[in-house]
């Protein structure tokens, strides 16, 4: 957007400061440079299109009104990953009240392709999305944080709010959880 | 699968988040360990497994929505928390303004009340007579004008 030329060259941080002074068009850059990223933690974690976009919009809407609690302590990407993984969990707690949440351990068990089969590359992909759906939300959370989005330790911790020897330990866990449900695969 | 004491910190050696002493400890520990060996392998061969999944592009549309959404949220800035209080303080003034007069007003209506008329709702004594005198007295100075009133 031309309306944020002048903000192109400045730190996230800079922008912050600007957003809660009242320049909006700071927010707006944010809003460019963080919406991939954010997307594709939001798809990971729910796997929808259109979920993950509410979810996104919902996590910038909530960051601009909260512009006044960042202690900038955290990065300005783990702020906003933070923001909207508690978006996801909130959003996974009412649809577990719905009766429809993440998809039970059994469903991804049944899962389970031949890696021999003429279409493997594709149903290891299918398999591989079901069964990290199939994880809790806890050890969900660290895979994709880790894994697919790349985050070190220390981010992870820093947007789940947890210990950095936790996020060691639910990696752990996670793996091992996703190795047996992913034998075919992983043993191969 | 025999489980090995290294087996948990191979998770965070694979990601290298490992000590540098303990990167070397059990770099060690793999050179003559073949279930750890091979467990690393197994979560090398998951991590490509993970990240071979296929996730989509960003509606092209979605950017957008973002943007008018930020648009549409009240400005929580400085200056409209100064605007806030700025409106407070108006509203505290106007208010204790029109308590301050009314209470005027109530005092000016309580002069005009001639003396005898409070007497004469005022508590009686037990015995009365001297009570009715000072009563009547008090009629007769309000009606000759003497107490100041009309």
């Amino acid at each position: 957007m031309a309306r944020e030329g002048s903000h192109l060259l400045s730190t996230d941080l800079e922008l912050v400061k600007r957003a809660r002074a009242g320049d909006s068009s700071a927010f707006h850059v944010l809003v460019d440079r963080h919406a991939g990223f954010l997307f594709a933690l939001a798809y990971s974690l729910c796997g929808n299109v259109a979920d993950a976009e509410d979810m996104v919009q919902e996590a910038f809407s909530g960051a601009f009104r909260g512009l006044g609690a960042f202690e900038g302590r955290a990065s300005v990407k783990t702020w906003l990953a933070r923001i909207l993984v508690r978006q996801v969990a909130r959003h996974f707690r009412s649809a577990r009240r719905r009766k429809a949440g993440f998809v039970p351990i059994e469903e991804a068990a049944d899962t389970q392709a031949s890696a021999a089969s003429p279409h493997a590359a594709a149903d290891a992909r299918i398999d591989v999305t079901a069964a990290i759906r199939s994880l809790g939300p806890e050890h969900q959370e660290v895979i994709v944080l880790r894994e697919l989005q790349g985050l070190s330790y220390e981010e992870i911790a820093e947007v789940l709010d947890i210990p950095r020897g936790t996020v060691e330990s639910r990696l752990f866990r996670a793996r091992r959880a996703l190795q047996e449900r992913l034998k075919e695969y992983v043993n191969s | 699968m025999t489980e090995c004491n290294e087996a948990e910190r191979l998770s965070a050696y694979h990601d290298g988040a490992l000590s540098e002493p303990s990167r070397i400890a059990l770099e060690e520990h793999l050179k003559g360990c073949p279930t750890c060996a091979a467990e690393l392998a197994r979560l090398a061969r998951l991590s490509q497994l993970i990240q071979s999944t296929s996730r989509p592009e960003m509606p092209p549309q979605a950017l957008g929505r973002f943007h008018r959404a930020i648009d549409l949220q009240p400005r929580i800035t400085a200056m409209h928390v100064a605007e806030v209080f700025t409106a407070v303080a108006a509203s505290i003034l106007v208010f204790s303004s029109v308590c301050l007069w009314k209470m005027s007003t109530a005092r000016a209506d309580t002069a005009q009340i001639p003396v005898w008329e409070t007497v004469a709702v005022a508590p009686q004594d037990p015995s009365g007579v001297a009570a009715q005198e000072q009563l009547a007295r008090w009629i007769v100075q309000d009606l000759s004008g003497k107490n100041g009133h009309d």
